[in-house]
């Protein structure tokens, strides 16, 4: 879409000059302001205040105090709370890796196949459009259900024991990611396959004739071709995972124990069940730094490769 | 000769591959269907696999869903449905008319820069909103309302909006509204019978991702509404995690209904969807 006149800047209205254009554009543009004002930067400043002082959902009529640094220290304080972080860190360690490996697989086969591509394709699409509540029940309690789901009668009738996916804290967490996976690989597989399409094909048929193998042109020519399109889609993919909570909260709901919080399971708890606004604020605000720190890391890493494929 | 025997292999390979992924995908779909036909009896004492070889299906389930407990279900079924619609198709109107604007119009050179505001939005988490909300709308008395939901989706769909029909407006020739605005046409006729019709494909695109975003949405909803307002994945998170054990059929045949509308839509507008998916990455 519109990919090649974006450098362009584009021609624009004649009229735009008159006293009314000035008046239009403004007119147009600014009810999405003043949604995406009200509704985002509003609760944004909002959440920074309350995370220094002591608001609480249920307490009316008390004069709010400002405590400072409180919260952020009882938070580094917390061993519960650092629980949930490490959950919520190892579930995108674990998801985003697979979901790239599993794209990437999936967008190279699509690539070499031409009847039935636009099947597959529809197809996997599917799991995007499906709520993560229903693929959370369908998948974690149905298929992975411990005394009569089809995946333990499997494990049974092989011969080994059945697995306790959900009552044990490492299965537990094993099996969110599971259910992960099968929804959000799509997503992987459609964007690498957008940038496979954007490889030239001549550059690997030229390759292949000149006695490269598969896999040579695979890391030699695709996938540095690819590279800016994978970075995009991974950081999609690790911001959405440190924001899971749904599934969890379906599935396991924390559970067992701790084992599966995540730290957005833990803010709803706190701030919404619990009341403690304060409390919960703070916690958001960590969330976001730790996003940030990754995201960051992830694109100062992902800017050297690419500076160094160049080379 | 050689080069031809490789490829074929790669091919067969790739073929392997790909069926063995859609079945990764089409199983859970096979199941929850299955099941929605299926009795107790074909679920107490182990897995059943095969209607009519394995379990005699039956219709109970669906019965009980749109006989029996129509109202019950109906419910959060057609809270849905409202919600949806009516965010997204605010979320539309007002996120393309800023789109068109940041397109046609020069804000003194800071295009780009309003239009990354709007996307650096997405970046956030949901988890830093939802308290802000809860007060907020505490205080507005809109707690447990379709009016809130509506109001935070259709706030929440406006940034990507923004950011792809800001493109798709880019990508039409100007010409066509100069000569209509020289005839004597008015900016908003311009807009909403030449542009608007022109972006349709676009416009398809975002519509439907926002319709299945707020059609699945879950956190906000499990903290805005509790009772009058739920929408389908709080009602099916209510139930499956309320009931320890839980009645399989009648969750299966909820989930069909939750979501054969979106997929098929999804599936039947396959090319706009993927475009409108894979917008950030091709435009690296």
């Amino acid at each position: 879409m519109a990919t090649a006149q974006r450098s362009v800047p584009p021609a624009r209205g004649v009229l735009q000059f008159s006293i009314h254009d000035r008046l239009w554009k403004w007119l147009l543009l600014l009810p999405s302001l003043l949604m995406t004002t009200v509704l985002f930067i509003a609760p944004v400043v909002w959440t920074l205040y309350a995370a220094f002082t002591d608001l609480h959902l249920f307490r009316v009529g008390v004069e709010t105090e400002w405590v400072g640094l409180y919260n952020f220290q009882k938070l580094l304080g917390n061993s519960s709370f650092w629980r949930t972080a490490r959950n919520t860190v190892v579930f995108m360690l674990g998801v985003v890796p697979m979901q790239f490996l599993i794209g990437m697989v999936l967008a190279v086969c699509l690539d070499n196949v031409t009847r039935g591509l636009k099947l597959f394709r529809t197809w996997f699409l599917m799991p995007l459009m499906v709520s993560p509540v229903v693929v959370a029940f369908v998948i974690g309690r149905m298929l992975f259900q411990e005394d009569i789901g089809p995946i333990n009668s499997l494990i049974r009738w092989l011969g080994f024991e059945g697995i306790p996916w959900l009552t044990h804290p490492n299965w537990a967490m094993f099996t969110i990611m599971v259910i992960d996976v099968w929804q959000w690989s799509s997503f992987m597989i459609l964007m690498l396959m957008a940038g496979l399409q954007g490889v030239p094909y001549d550059l690997r048929e030229a390759a292949s004739i000149d006695g490269a193998s598969f896999w040579q042109t695979f890391f030699r020519i695709t996938l540095p071709l690819v590279l800016p399109i994978a970075a995009t889609a991974l950081l999609i993919r690790i911001i959405d995972a440190f924001k899971v909570v749904d599934i969890i909260m379906v599935l396991t709901g924390g559970g067992p124990g701790q084992a599966t919080e995540s730290v957005t399971l833990a803010i709803y708890r706190a701030g919404v069940k619990g009341g403690d606004l304060a409390f919960g604020s703070s916690q958001a605000y960590f969330l976001l730094l730790v996003m940030v720190v990754f995201g960051g890391a992830f694109l100062a890493l992902t800017r050297r490769t690419m500076s160094q494929t160049k080379d | 000769m050689k080069v031809s025997t490789q490829r074929r292999f790669i091919r067969g390979v790739s073929y392997a591959i790909l069926i063995l992924w859609s079945l990764t995908l089409v199983f859970p779909m096979y199941w929850v269907l299955i099941t929605s036909f299926k009795n107790p009896v074909d679920m107490s004492i182990k897995a059943t696999y095969l209607p009519f070889l394995d379990f005699e299906p039956g219709l109970h389930a669906w019965r009980y869903l749109f006989v029996e407990r129509l109202g019950w279900f109906m419910q959060p079924f057609s809270n849905s449905m409202i919600v949806a619609f009516v965010s997204s198709s605010i979320a539309l109107v007002v996120g393309s008319m800023a789109g068109y604007a940041l397109a046609r119009f020069d804000f003194n050179g800071k295009n780009n820069s309003i239009v990354l505001g709007f996307m650096a939005q997405r970046m956030f988490p949901g988890a830093l909103f939802i308290l802000a909300f809860l007060v907020m709308f505490r205080e507005l008395r809109l707690l447990d309302t379709k009016t809130a939901l509506v109001i935070v989706y259709a706030a929440g769909a406006i940034p990507f909006i923004v950011w792809v029909m800001r493109d798709f407006f880019e990508g039409l020739p100007v010409e066509i509204e100069e000569s209509a605005l020289i005839d004597g046409a008015n900016r908003l006729v311009v807009i909403f019978r030449i542009a608007m019709p022109l972006a349709a494909p676009g416009l398809v695109a975002v519509f439907v991702l926002s319709l299945i975003g707020a059609w699945n949405e879950y956190i906000v909803a499990l903290t805005l509404t509790f009772r009058d307002s739920i929408t389908i994945p709080l009602f099916m998170g209510m139930q499956v995690s309320q009931t320890g054990y839980t009645e399989w059929w009648n969750m299966s045949a909820i989930s069909l209904v939750s979501v054969i509308p979106v997929v098929t839509a999804g599936m039947a507008l396959e090319k706009y969807i993927t475009s409108g998916l894979t917008f950030g990455a091709l435009k690296g």
